[in-house]
């Protein structure tokens, strides 16, 4: 009897779930139609490949493009830059996004708070072949901040042309267009801690503090981690059109990343294969890194993130 | 305990999503693959229009066609859509239509993309014999050679064979003809364009032999005046701006310090031979010298500080402020690019000089026979179509004045001076000697030896018309231009021709060698860089120098040069 009832409550759930499974569809339609079969050109890593032979009859060459890859000259000193730039992009973010987001919650008028925050992630939606004609009109040599400088009695600085703030500008612009928008989910994390926790430590005399470093931080702990691990797949992507709507041969030496240097070789020189071979390169980085930093949240904080 | 499967599926999606963003790369290259099956069905559509076609009707065809930035059209006029092209469409009963239209090197990538798609448009134009190769190599373009010899005329045929064999040689694979090769005369040296209305209101004196040929040191004196007096008062002047990537693989090369390289003898981006042995001129000790010269004026300040940031448009924004009055570029550049400067300030006129070595010599190379290829679409059933609108735009067009009565709008580009990439084929078909043959009319008529109705095509007639008529104080633009690029520009290279200045390098035109496919990028990546660095003092010239010859000999530079040799025997 009891059994029976069970049992009718599992059917009756199913069917009453069947219209959620049916919504997933297209959008695992369109996954597989999109993600999943275009894995195929993988081989094409593994191939002398020829459009007009196609995917199936251009020449098997092993791991040709891939001993090639690595030993292009340049080779190291891109992996590098990518590394650096991508690191900082993900660094500096995320301290900034998460600060952002502790401060933005104190904030106690809401209409100040939604102001706020709907300024600070717009750059998000501008594309970076227009944000690349701003930083340059702001940070040329006749640009704005230059013009500020010489005005303060300063040495003006080629921040497009000099190795050494190359990267440093990147990352700055590029944290600039998107902490706010990756504070959003911080933002989310933050409201989903228990407000009774916050009680009990000023109940006990906890400063704000004591409360961000205690409360805040430990309940947005796991977000934290989810974040980075997933940021960390992107640790040989640093972001091609930001790149190369602001880069020069002058300043190949710090900002050439694997994206450029892959998009100048391969696609403008139409070695096909190669390309492939790269970016399967860094689809397995990335997996690696991913797969990693789970075992290590496991180990370190006893929570996974899959 | 529901929670926390909610976030853990949210991560699983996550994290999923985040993988297939990272394969993105490999799933781009397998989806152009997809496009090769697609290109069947547009055959087949090819096929349905062509047999509308022998019915006596239209015929479509479908075209990639490379455009140039900042072309004025008149009214309503584009490049799909213009007095060219109607006159094509009405004359040979086909409808033209653009299947991708891009500019400069965004068109080489449109190109790329269809060649990886294997999808072509009816016909298209390509830039280089690789592309030529590839597409013959991948079965996707219609062998040429029948309807050539059926359908060309013989003064189209004419005009390919003053190239001595030579232009139909570069597009000929295993005996057929796989391509119409734009020709390509020789373009003559980088012109030094030097602000001439700035030298008379300051005074300054330059050329006093009046032989057309000024020094390094000229350049730089100029340089310094125009800065120093700055004749408009414009903010941030500069004395002289060069493109990113300094160096040009074409004598001429527009922005570019190729007149500085050749003048001290190293020819920068050119396979030749010396000694017998095949050489590589961005290595040669001379290139060294001329480095050593723009970076001592990047030092003084006469190079333009922001050197290797500044962008093409970026520099020709200087000339046209004002902020810039010398510049380096091939004789044509008054009819699209310093124009920019005459629409803002009608005052403005150039000189044009030759820069010359220390023995007073002029020193050129000159061009490969071949500049710019039409290919056809194996799947396109009318192949003489192309054949027939190069007849009407290089030889009827050329020779035929019927042709503007009956096309008015067509003689009013002509005056207008419309650029030429509005024309179907944006390639060029001129005999060898054209370009001073052709300014030997107009030079003839602008002297009052013949009248306009005399000079041989019609081009040059409508620029006698207007190059009289800004002679005679109308402030047309088109005048100013034609006035700068044939009797400034042309004239220079006439004069330089007549009393044999010019000495002439023939380069090895090389086909691309296995080597070269897999590192020549990666060499002209190490040139570029290098050479910028060395020009800002980055690196030191002569360490700097050495090093780059060492590594570029090193990344595959000798195999090259070994492949070359090879191919030579």
């Amino acid at each position: 009897m009891e059994g029976m009832k069970n049992k009718k409550r599992t059917a009756a759930k199913r069917r009453s779930e069947m219209s959620y499974h049916f919504m997933v569809f297209p959008g695992l339609f369109f996954l597989i139609l999109f993600s999943y079969i275009p894995m195929v050109g993988v081989i094409m890593a593994f191939q002398d490949f020829v459009p007009a032979k196609g995917l199936f009859k251009s020449e098997f060459v092993g791991l040709k493009h891939f001993i090639y890859m690595f030993q292009l000259p340049d080779i190291g000193k891109i992996i590098r830059n990518t590394m650096v730039i991508a690191l900082g992009k993900m660094i500096f973010g995320m301290i900034l996004a998460i600060a952002f987001a502790i401060l933005l919650n104190e904030i106690r008028i809401k209409f100040m708070k939604k102001t706020v925050q709907t300024i600070v992630y717009l750059p998000h939606f501008l594309s970076w072949v227009v944000l690349a004609s701003v930083v340059t009109n702001l940070f040329g040599l006749d640009g704005s901040v230059n013009q500020f400088f010489t005005s303060i009695g300063l040495d003006k600085i080629n921040f497009l042309g000099s190795s050494k703030v190359f990267p440093g500008l990147i990352i700055g612009t590029d944290v600039w267009k998107e902490f706010g928008y990756s504070s959003v989910i911080y933002l989310a994390a933050i409201t989903s801690i228990d407000p009774g926790l916050h009680e009990a430590a000023t109940m006990d005399g906890a400063s704000w503090w004591k409360r961000v470093w205690n409360v805040t931080i430990p309940g947005m702990l796991p977000i934290i981690l989810l974040m980075t691990a997933m940021n960390l797949t992107s640790i040989l992507s640093a972001g091609f059109d930001q790149i190369y709507n602001l880069y020069s041969p002058i300043v190949y030496e710090t900002g050439d990343v694997l994206d450029t240097y892959v998009y100048r070789i391969g696609l403008v020189g139409r070695q096909y294969s190669f390309g492939a071979a790269v970016g399967l390169c860094r689809s397995i980085v990335g997996m690696a890194l991913l797969l990693s930093a789970n075992a290590l949240t496991k180990k370190l904080t006893d929570q996974k993130i899959f | 305990m529901r929670k926390s499967f909610l976030t853990k599926l949210t991560g699983i999606t996550v994290a999923v999503s985040l993988l297939l963003a990272a394969t993105a790369c490999s799933s781009q290259d397998a989806s152009s693959n997809a496009g090769s099956e697609g290109s069947a069905s547009s055959g087949a559509d090819n096929g349905v229009s062509s047999e509308a076609g022998s019915e006596g009707s239209i015929i479509k065809v479908s075209m990639g066609r490379q455009t140039l930035q900042n072309v004025t059209f008149p009214d309503g006029d584009t490049y799909e859509d213009n007095a060219y092209i109607r006159m094509a469409e009405n004359k040979l009963n086909i409808d033209i239509t653009d299947e991708f239209e891009a500019n400069g090197d965004d068109y080489d990538r449109q190109v790329s993309l269809a060649l990886s798609a294997g999808d072509i448009p009816d016909m298209m134009k390509v830039n280089t014999l690789d592309e030529v190769q590839e597409l013959y190599e991948n079965d996707l373009i219609a062998d040429l050679t029948g309807v050539y010899e059926e359908y060309a005329s013989d003064y189209l045929k004419s005009v390919y064979d003053s190239y001595e064999g030579r232009a139909m040689e570069n597009v000929t694979f295993d005996g057929m003809m796989m391509a119409l090769p734009g020709t390509n005369t020789d373009s003559g040296p980088s012109i030094v364009w030097i602000r001439s209305d700035w030298m008379e209101q300051l005074g300054l004196n330059i050329d006093e032999d009046q032989d057309g040929c000024i020094t390094i040191e000229d350049v730089e004196a100029i340089a310094k005046e125009f800065m120093d007096k700055n004749p408009e008062n414009a903010e941030n002047v500069v004395g002289i701006a060069l493109a990113p990537w300094l160096t040009s693989g074409d004598p001429d090369g527009t922005f570019s310090m190729n007149s500085i390289a050749y003048a001290l003898g190293a020819f920068p981006k050119t396979w030749m031979e010396k000694d017998g042995n095949v050489v590589y001129g961005s290595t040669s000790e001379e290139m060294k010298q001329a480095l050593a010269v723009a970076s001592g004026w990047f030092q003084e300040g006469i190079l333009d500080p922001q050197v290797g940031t500044r962008t093409w448009d970026d520099i020709t924004a200087l000339l046209a402020n004002g902020q810039c009055g010398i510049t380096f570029g091939t004789w044509h550049i008054p009819d699209w690019l310093l124009n920019n400067v005459y629409a803002l300030n009608s005052n403005a006129k150039f000189e044009a000089y030759a820069l010359a070595d220390a023995n007073g010599k002029v020193n050129c190379k000159h061009n490969n026979a071949t500049a710019g290829y039409i290919v056809v679409s194996k799947d396109f059933d009318h192949p003489e179509i192309a054949i027939q609108i190069a007849n009407l735009f290089y030889d009827e067009l050329v020779n035929s004045k019927e042709l503007l009565e009956e096309y008015p709008e067509v003689a009013s580009y002509v005056a207008d001076g419309v650029d030429g990439s509005s024309r179907p084929f944006n390639i060029e078909v001129n005999s060898y000697t054209s370009l001073l043959d052709d300014y030997s009319d107009l030079e003839r008529c602008l002297n009052g030896e013949i009248t306009v109705e005399e000079v041989r095509t019609s081009e040059q007639r409508s620029n006698a018309t207007s190059i009289s008529a800004y002679l005679e104080g109308n402030e047309d633009a088109t005048g100013w231009s034609k006035y700068h690029s044939r009797s400034k520009g042309v004239e220079l290279i006439q004069t330089l021709t007549e009393k044999n200045q010019f000495s002439w390098l023939t380069p090895i035109f090389p086909q691309t060698t296995p080597t070269m496919e897999t590192n020549l990028a990666n060499l002209e990546k190490l040139e570029e860089e290098t050479f910028i660095k060395i020009v800002t003092g980055d690196i030191d010239v002569e360490s700097g120098f050495e090093q780059f010859v060492t590594d570029w000999n090193k990344q595959g530079g000798e195999q090259i040069i070994s492949e070359i040799a090879e191919q030579l025997q």
